[in-house]
């Protein structure tokens, strides 16, 4: 049996950060990751990190947090907004000192380029590398720090006895062992739940895992109705094309060659909002003015110098999909879902309701983003609470004696996995998950309505079903059995999807990412309410509206851009 | 939509005795990467078929094979500029390392070799001194893009000759991190890196340029280029045969013009090294016997000037 104090599931940006804050204490701390760390998803942003800074232009964290609040459309709680923007900076520094490859000004100060929705240039990057080189950085540390890392060994379960966390049940992908990873805190950084679409920005192995397993743990899960579209996503593949391409001057064009964000957000055009942009987006598409189904993103204008020194990555990426050379062809570009608001629960320091149990990163919901996320604000929450989730972790560990392993978890993990591979027929995973893609494309996209939510909702519910009745897994061995942690994936993703279509369904009204075209207003008398989902076996899941949004400086107004 | 073959290579350690080949048929449209191919096959065909993916946009790194035996990405890798004309494409795992499953490989010494080089800044000041960041010029940032590009996929590692030969040798990638240090001037241990790579054999890159196939264009091979002539400006391990076997090239050329093998072989082992000596000196017997041994003292070639003025132009002020 393997034993730490601090058990961080997840090798990404959050992941990384707070082992390396529980090393830097002084804890027994390892990081159990499904891929080797530098594999994780944050590698593949682009854009930047943000953080006032003030280095091109006068910022503050305060102006920070406002931009932040009315870009969540009032739903971020503001105190922990607060938090991040304030500790921002500080954050940003400390990988400075540690080597990251931030771009720089001319007077080797960290330079910073304007992002969607915010007031100012306040967004630090590395070219269009910035999650690279920051993953490089942190994998650096753990390097430093000697930070044991179980790598390719896939979470399946979270342990509680007595109500406290006691660490996890873990699947090692080399020799197909089940094992017992005892820990008196826990914290879950498994980042995004993308593949529960067809079409995402996300990579394969963004599936909602540490979502499942906390939902499963009795944990909530909240606000997943907000789903964010990027407006920029290649249709061929769904791979990004990342913000930084508009934060550097790029133009969105309809069919009759208009720069069509104006007549949407007559201020800040293109560099409106997220939810804002994708609406208009697909609002052009819809009524006719697309091409092939997409708008364009035009660079041509910033020349080829511009591009290749700042935009080096999003060119080849849009060469190799559509053979589309960006310096002189603008590229066919349509929404496609990229990031999830929600997650599990947690208060501002990343602690669940079970002690013992912490969440950072995309897989938590603090909430900082609320209804619609910024621009290079994830890749900051991820930072900021991944180090104060591995703070809060260390002062809690030193309270709490020995945790008892839980062999009852073991056990039913292992009388899970064994009634898979026992079976020789049913449906495959692969099969479970089209269906699931498909319902959520169709039916919980951009602009929802009662009644394609309602069929999703349904659809969903039909496709649990199947999959825990009829699931096997193929591939019977014991090394690398990818099909057999594909199901897995594919199971918890079910259980995410869930979420997000009757979370969907019960908000009657608009905010942020969720548009409903038969409640169109957002509606501050009632909704002010984060949504919490329960886990109800084979149903659908118990909504909990308890949770009220914290509001310190800023009542909702009006969100114009 | 196209029909492709995928002629894949199988194998699982710790049943197997030895591999075999399967053939998987699928129709795919024809922009598909080898990697959608692989998904597709395995999604509806065989579950069994096991490889590493994660980002599909050649970032993370994970994907890398044999795609009709050349090292690559396969998320990177169209079908339609592999297959041929009966649409069959052969797939393998990576040269250089021990195969786990299928396409799967243990990484562990490729990762080892990172690990020995103490990837992490070890700043020449203390963080207290700075408040704010540390100023570094665009320029100097700058020199470490390209590096900071790599994803670690290991292809030029695969790619390599000599890590296949002597799998001591630090490899491109590993060198190519190392230089991301040695280059950055916020570092404070640029002669103990020098020093750290020299003994993980950095002159055993028999510049080949292999590893200058690199998806992510970081280019091992000119990072090496630059290790090498840091190792020489730095005067670090001056006393070991790959420095003194550049310089003493360097010198017999702009000398006569041409190589002078008897001093370049004497230079490279040490003038004054005579146990080195007796050991290459049965070489020394056959380049004779055979007629190859050129004169202990060359006549410079007519123009030597000329070269020498060549090499001038192309030598770094240090
Ligand atoms: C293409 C793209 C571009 C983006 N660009 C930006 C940007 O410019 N700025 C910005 O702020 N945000 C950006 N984002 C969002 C941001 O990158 C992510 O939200 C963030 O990186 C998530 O980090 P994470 O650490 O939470 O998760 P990840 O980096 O996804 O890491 C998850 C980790 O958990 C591990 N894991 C998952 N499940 C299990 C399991 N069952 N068992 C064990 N381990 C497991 C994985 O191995 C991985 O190590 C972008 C997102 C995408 C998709
Ligand atoms: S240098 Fe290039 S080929 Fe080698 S590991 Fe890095 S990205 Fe891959
Ligand atoms: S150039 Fe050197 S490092 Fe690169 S493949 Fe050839 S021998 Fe190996
Ligand atoms: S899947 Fe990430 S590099 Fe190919």
């Amino acid at each position: 049996m393997i034993k730490h104090d601090v058990v961080v599931i997840g090798g990404g940006l959050a992941g990384m950060r707070a082992a390396v804050e529980a090393a830097e204490r002084g804890a027994d701390v390892a990081i159990v990751s499904k891929m080797h760390p530098v594999r994780s998803h944050s590698g593949a942003a682009q854009g930047g990190i943000n953080a006032a800074l003030g280095n091109t232009a006068e910022d503050t964290p305060a102006n920070h947090a406002f931009d932040t609040a009315k870009g969540s459309d009032y739903l971020g709680d503001q105190d922990a907004i607060e938090a991040m923007c304030d500790d921002a900076p500080r954050q940003i520094i400390w990988l400075e000192h540690r080597g990251c490859i931030f771009s720089r000004l001319p007077d080797g100060r960290l330079a910073q380029r304007p992002f969607g929705g915010a007031g100012s240039p306040r967004t630090c990057y590395s070219a269009d590398v910035t999650g690279l080189v920051i993953l490089h950085t942190l994998w650096e540390q753990l390097e430093r720090f000697n930070v044991k890392v179980y790598e390719e060994y896939f979470c399946t379960a979270l342990c509680t006895e007595d109500g406290v966390g006691t660490g996890v049940v873990a699947y090692n992908m080399r020799n197909g062992q089940l094992e017992l990873i005892t820990a008196k805190a826990t914290i879950f950084a498994t980042g995004g739940c993308g593949r529960m679409y067809a079409k995402t920005t996300n990579g394969y192995a963004s599936t909602a895992d540490g979502l499942g397993i906390a939902f499963r743990g009795g944990l909530p899960i909240m606000d997943m109705e907000f789903v964010q579209f990027h407006p920029t996503s290649l249709k061929e593949n769904g791979v990004l094309l990342s913000e930084a391409a508009r934060g550097e001057g790029a133009h969105l064009l309809n069919s009759l060659g208009e720069r069509f964000m104006f007549k949407y957000a007559p201020e800040k055009g293109e560099l409106a909002s997220r939810d804002v942009v994708s609406r208009a987006g697909w609002t052009e598409i819809m009524q006719g003015r697309g091409i092939d189904g997409c708008v364009l993103l035009d660079l041509r204008h910033l020349g080829r110098e511009k591009i290749l020194e700042r935009l080096p990555q999003i060119r080849e990426l849009a060469l190799d999909a559509t053979g589309k050379d960006a310096i002189d062809t603008p590229i066919p570009i349509l929404p496609g879902m990229h990031y999830t608001m929600g997650g599990i629960e947690t208060d501002k320091f990343g602690a669940t309701r079970i002690p013992g149990i912490y969440a950072a990163g995309e897989a938590a919901c603090v909430s900082v983003h609320g209804a619609n996320r910024l621009g290079g604000n994830s890749l900051l929450e991820t930072i900021v609470f991944g180090a104060r989730s591995a703070k809060h972790a260390c002062e809690y560990i030193k309270e709490i004696g020995d945790v008892r392993p839980s062999e009852r978890t073991l056990k039913a993990e292992q009388e899970r996995i064994d009634r898979w591979l026992s079976k020789n027929e049913g449906v495959r995973a692969p099969q479970i998950r089209a269906q699931m893609n498909k319902t959520m494309s169709e039916n919980v996209f951009i602009f929802r309505n009662e009644k394609e939510l309602t069929k999703a909702v349904d659809d969903l519910l039909e496709i649990r079903k199947t999959f825990d009745r009829d699931v096997y897994v193929m591939d019977k061995s014991k090394t690398f059995n990818t099909d057999l942690v594909h199901a897995m994936e594919v199971d918890f993703l079910i259980d995410a999807a869930m979420c997000v279509a009757n979370g969907a369904l019960a908000r009657k009204e608009s905010r942020g990412a969720q548009a409903r075209t038969d409640y169109p207003e957002r509606d501050d008398e009632n909704w002010m309410l984060h949504t919490l989902a329960w886990r109800q076996d084979g149903q659908n899941p118990r909504l909990d509206y308890s949770r009220k949004v914290t509001i310190t400086k800023w009542a909702p107004t009006v969100r114009s851009y | 939509m196209a029909q492709v073959k995928l002629d894949i290579f199988r194998y699982d350690e710790a049943v197997d005795a030895v591999p075999h080949r399967d053939t998987v048929e699928i129709d795919v449209p024809i922009t598909m990467t080898v990697l959608d191919a692989l998904e597709t096959a395995k999604a509806e065909v065989d579950g069994s078929i096991s490889f590493r993916r994660s980002c599909r946009s050649a970032i993370c790194g994970s994907c890398s094979m044999n795609i009709n035996g050349v090292t690559g990405l396969a998320c990177k890798t169209p079908c339609k500029s592999v297959m041929n004309d009966d649409g069959v494409i052969q797939i393998d795992p990576m040269p250089n390392f021990q195969p786990m499953k299928d396409l799967v490989v243990h990484m562990d010494p490729f990762w080892d070799k990172y690990t020995r080089l103490k990837p992490y800044l070890q700043p020449a000041d203390r963080d207290e001194d700075h408040e704010l960041e540390r100023r570094v010029s665009p320029a100097d940032m700058k020199k470490l893009v390209d590096a900071a590009n790599c994803v670690m996929c290991a292809t030029c590692y695969a790619l390599c000759p000599v890590v296949s030969v002597d799998p001591s040798f630090a490899g491109p990638a590993a060198i190519a991190y190392a230089y991301r240090f040695i280059e950055d001037v916020r570092d404070g241990k640029r002669k103990e890196r020098l020093a750290q790579i020299n003994e993980d054999y950095l002159w055993l890159c028999a510049h080949c340029y292999a590893c200058s196939y690199c998806p992510k264009h970081v280019d091992p091979h000119d990072r090496i280029v630059d290790v090498k002539r840091a190792t020489i400006q730095e005067g670090v391990m001056m006393d070991h045969p790959g420095p003194r076997h550049a310089l003493v090239v360097n010198r017999t050329i702009k000398k006569t013009g041409m190589l002078a093998e008897t001093e370049v072989i004497l230079g490279t082992v040490g003038r004054f090294n005579f146990r080195a000596q007796l050991k290459v000196a049965p070489l020394g017997l056959r380049m004779a016997v055979k007629g190859k041994m050129p004169p202990p003292f060359l006549k410079p070639i007519p123009k030597a000037d000329e070269v020498r003025t060549i090499f001038e132009s192309l030598e770094v002020p240090t």
